[in-house]
């Protein structure tokens, strides 16, 4: 699978950055391209382009607080978590949306 | 150099007193304060705690990563403490919502916006370190202020391996919306 993902935390300035190697390395493990943009104290980066997302086959939203610029994701199948199940299951999360993409 | 003023063998402290959470946030921050990166330890720790109230900070492997943002903040960086007992903390990785941590990582952030931007690519790149199972189980088991730094800055590729990772998780199916 092609995943995007967007982090984004309360204060901005850890758990953001920790699930978006999270999310990263457990796609990777399992054989998925992924891309995580992060939405934190930084600023934006690693900011998702039309064509990350036109290839994407799910977005993943992992936050608890507002993600910016959704209006980019219309049309695509976006998977809506707190960002504490991304943080303790980051490999459940994927293989979860896996299997319910190939059910579809 | 940023590098340096956010990661200092000064506030690296691998005796830290207490049996409560509070107990040592309160000696990690006089620390902080010794050492010139803070000028209010009550303010400091309001503020710890009021991200705490917002979701928890145990990141399970025994380690605690409290941070907030803080107007009594001079200088941006990230304390590490090494607690002599272990310490009942709130955590996102167990089932019951608490952890006993050993290793705690105060991030310590000026809520001046500008003045934290200068140092926030350098403390995200920190960061999200922490979301390297292998990294996190060695740093668990860290015994010296060395060993705790060439850890956290070694590149993943660097870090070798493990017998058994410390936030191994199982893999399930999770109730979640399309």
């Amino acid at each position: 699978m092609n995943i995007v993902a967007i982090t984004a935390c309360t204060a901005g300035i850890a758990h953001t950055y920790i699930v978006a190697e999270k999310l990263q390395t457990a796609a990777e493990e399992l054989g998925h391209n992924c891309k995580v943009e992060t939405q934190g104290s930084a600023g934006i980066e690693n900011e998702l382009t039309a064509e990350d997302i036109e290839k994407a086959d799910v977005v993943i939203y992992a936050h608890d607080i507002a993600i910016r610029g959704t209006n980019r994701f219309a049309n695509k199948k976006v998977v809506d978590v707190p960002i504490g199940v991304a943080m303790k299951q980051p490999k459940s999360l994927i293989t979860t949306i896996e299997k319910k993409l190939a059910a579809k | 150099m940023p590098l340096n003023d956010i990661l200092n063998a000064d506030i690296i402290d691998l005796n830290v007193e207490g049996i409560t959470k509070d107990e040592v946030l309160r000696n990690m921050a006089k620390t902080l304060l010794e050492n010139g990166y803070i000028n209010d330890t009550e303010l400091f720790v309001k503020d710890i705690y009021e991200r705490e109230a917002e979701g928890p900070t145990g990141m399970g492997a025994g380690i605690s990563i409290p941070h907030g943002k803080s107007t009594s903040v001079t200088r941006n960086g990230i304390m590490i403490g090494k607690t002599v007992n272990p310490i009942r903390w709130e955590s996102s990785m167990s089932d019951d919502g608490y952890q006993d941590t050993h290793l705690i990582f105060l991030f310590c952030v000026s809520a001046d916006e500008e003045f934290a931007r200068n140092h926030m690519m350098l403390l995200s790149e920190l960061a999200g370190k922490l979301g390297n199972d292998v990294r996190v189980t060695k740093l668990s088991g860290a015994q010296s202020k060395e060993e705790i730094l060439d850890l956290i800055l070694c590149e993943d590729d660097q870090l070798g391996e493990v017998d058994q990772l410390l936030n191994e998780e199982e893999i399930v199916d999770l109730d979640i919306d399309f």
